[in-house]
């Protein structure tokens, strides 16, 4: 016969976060929201779940696999749960505060459900925290964006950053430019994919301007110190040079906006930047597995007449990672009041942020019931004294 | 710059995962080449060790089973590693770029069938298989192109019985010389891949010790140039 299922089981890429994660979470969400708040981003929230047809225009198709999607019996329609924000943000900026003053500097947290998690990130459920920059195209905006969550991300104490920037059109622009199509761009994309030097040789081996070029973009992957001086000499159509031309202001803007910043370039990178129409970035933490967080230049507003589309550009920081390499919280100390302390002299105690948890029935042994609890502390004629170590009572 | 100085600045070390066996002894006068000596229990295949110090402070040698090289590196357990592009193709992880091809460890990946059966049957007509295979994904992959539904029994190994004993009607595996299946009366029906090995960067340690990681990737590729050149010469 079968054993009953167990009730703790959870469906798999679902958890229960405990204490003092919980807390710790909702603690890093706040502060990094607090940052956001200092730069002029104003926090917005969306709905949980869509209509599908709203949720999956346009951009929002890439997820459509990665969608839950379930039928609204109120509206007969079918609604589909958050995989990603940033699509609801833009919604917003192109309808509801389409009329608020541009640039519109919006900023937003919450939980988003995927049908699938990738490899290194098995949850299905995750917080997004991020800001989205709507109604400006300039290199100084997509400084912004990359300077304020890099320093959002140091205010809360993760250290050893670096970001990765890409331009994730321009390799199909320079396709465009220099006639590679077909099964030749099948290679060479895949070459490039892989960082492969020699399989770019062997795809490009009749056309040797253009074997020279993605050549040079390759070896400009890596330190932006020695890229940018590659970049700035590749000899580039005129369509992809001012992509490249914005990709190198960027960088150096950046390098004033924030001392001490690892950058890198990554000129061939587009995977993860579907939907992304310019300057594109990565997040990473030198001793951290997987992203800290990725972002870059779109279109938002796809879909809604009048305001056809507008330039935007933000990023999304995946909370999850963050709070895998921050050091474990430090519970607070608490302290024990014993059964019968009036409320007023615990509530004294608790203005100045001090934790006490107050004893529901007559004790034998107060002491005892404090250590049972993990308190540190019990009060005794009204001030909080350490308990003696366990055993030398 | 010389290796000491590539790994300085990095806190953590830097990972460098090998699969055991066949794929090792050929790596072992590259990862010389680019001037990696191990501690000398890497080259006693009976140590129990798995982890390695080298000549380079900061780099680590670790020894793991060929399918799992792939797997340490996607995750960032070791940051570079050596391992054949069955191995690749078959995880197909996101996180691993494949810089270079190391020119070793060359055999093809391919579907065998026995003769009696090839010789009675007509594949044009299938809509489904039964394959025996340590690579169902690149072996479901395959079929599917051909728009044929394979249904893989994941064996780990002796997968020449398979065909054989009438588990199923293709084994698809690694073959170099053909010599193994041969001798089960095994005939070799297409080639699906080329292998060879390849140097693989784990994405993330790409980009945050980019000094660290391109100068392995050059460090082998000059190992490769040379090993090619000397052959040619």
């Amino acid at each position: 016969m079968a054993n009953p299922p167990n009730r703790a089981l959870l469906p798999a890429g679902l958890q229960d976060v405990l204490a003092p994660d919980a807390a710790h979470e909702a603690a890093m969400v706040e502060h990094l929201l607090g940052t956001f708040a200092t730069w002029g981003y104003q926090r917005v929230k969306p709905p949980l779940v869509e209509f599908e047809h709203s949720l999956l225009e346009g951009a929002g198709a890439a997820m459509s696999n990665e969608t839950f999607r379930l039928m609204d019996p109120v509206s007969q329609s079918m609604i589909g749960i958050r995989t990603d924000m940033t699509l609801q943000i833009a919604r917003i900026a192109a309808s509801r505060l389409k009329e608020d003053p541009r640039p519109l500097r919006l900023s937003y947290a919450g939980d988003v459900l995927r049908v699938r998690g990738s490899q290194l990130r098995p949850e299905r459920q995750f917080v997004q925290v991020g800001g989205e920059l709507i109604g400006a195209a300039g290199p100084a905006a997509d400084t912004e964006v990359i300077a304020m969550a890099v320093r959002a991300l140091r205010a809360i104490g993760l250290d050893h950053l670096s970001v990765d920037l890409t331009f994730p059109t321009l390799i199909s622009s320079l396709y465009q430019a220099l006639e590679i199509g077909g099964e030749q761009e099948e290679r060479l994309r895949s070459a490039l994919d892989s960082k492969d030097r020699n399989a770019v040789r062997e795809a490009l081996a009749d056309a040797s301007d253009a074997k020279r070029l993605f050549l040079a973009l390759l070896e400009a992957t890596g330190p932006a110190e020695a890229g940018l001086a590659i970049l700035d000499n590749a000899a580039l159509p005129q369509g992809p040079r001012k992509m490249v031309d914005h990709l190198v202001d960027v960088a150096s803007r950046l390098r004033d906006a924030v001392p001490n910043l690892a950058l890198t370039l990554d000129p061939v990178e587009y995977r993860g930047f579907e939907y992304h129409t310019g300057i594109g970035f990565t997040i990473y933490r030198n001793g951290t597995r997987g992203e800290i967080g990725a972002g870059g230049r779109y279109l938002a507003g796809s879909g809604f007449g009048e305001r056809a589309t507008e330039p935007a550009t933000g990023f999304t920081l995946f909370l999850d990672t963050i709070i895998r390499s921050l050091r474990a919280p430090q519970a607070p100390p608490q302290v024990y009041a014993p059964y019968g302390m009036s409320l007023e002299a615990m509530e004294k105690l608790r203005a100045d942020g001090t934790v006490v948890v107050a004893g529901l029935e007559p004790e034998d042994d107060p002491e005892a019931d404090a250590r049972h609890l993990g308190c540190q502390q019990i009060i005794k004629d009204g001030v909080p004294r350490n308990l003696a170590a366990e055993g030398s009572g | 710059m010389d290796g000491s100085t590539a790994t300085m600045n990095s806190q953590e070390p830097l990972v460098l995962a090998v699969p055991k066996g066949r794929i090792l002894k050929e790596a072992q006068p590259l990862i010389e080449a680019a001037g990696i000596l191990p501690e000398l229990d890497f080259n006693d295949l009976d140590s129990r060790k798995l982890r390695f110090a080298t000549n380079i402070p900061h780099l680590e040698i670790i020894r793991v089973r060929s399918f799992d090289v792939a797997t340490f590196v996607a995750f960032g357990a070791a940051h570079l590693a050596i391992a054949g592009n069955d191995v690749i193709d078959e995880f197909n992880f996101a996180e691993i770029y494949t810089p270079l091809d190391l020119n070793i460890g060359h055999c093809r990946l391919s579907v065998a069938a026995t003769k009696d059966l090839i010789a009675s049957e007509n594949p044009t007509r299938w809509s489904h298989v039964r394959v025996a295979t340590k690579y169902p994904l690149t072996t479901r992959r395959h079929f599917a192109s051909q728009g044929v539904q394979a249904e893989c029994i994941k064996l780990n190994g002796a997968m020449e019985l398979a065909p054989a004993l009438g588990l199923c009607r293709r084994m698809v595996d690694l073959v170099s010389t053909g010599a193994t299946l041969k001798a089960n009366g095994l005939i070799e029906v297409e080639k699906i891949a080329q292998i060879s090995s390849r140097l693989i960067v784990n994405r993330s340690a790409m980009k945050t010790r980019p000094t660290d990681t391109q100068y392995w990737i050059r460090a082998f590729s000059d190992a490769v140039e040379n090993n090619r050149a000397s052959a040619a010469a």
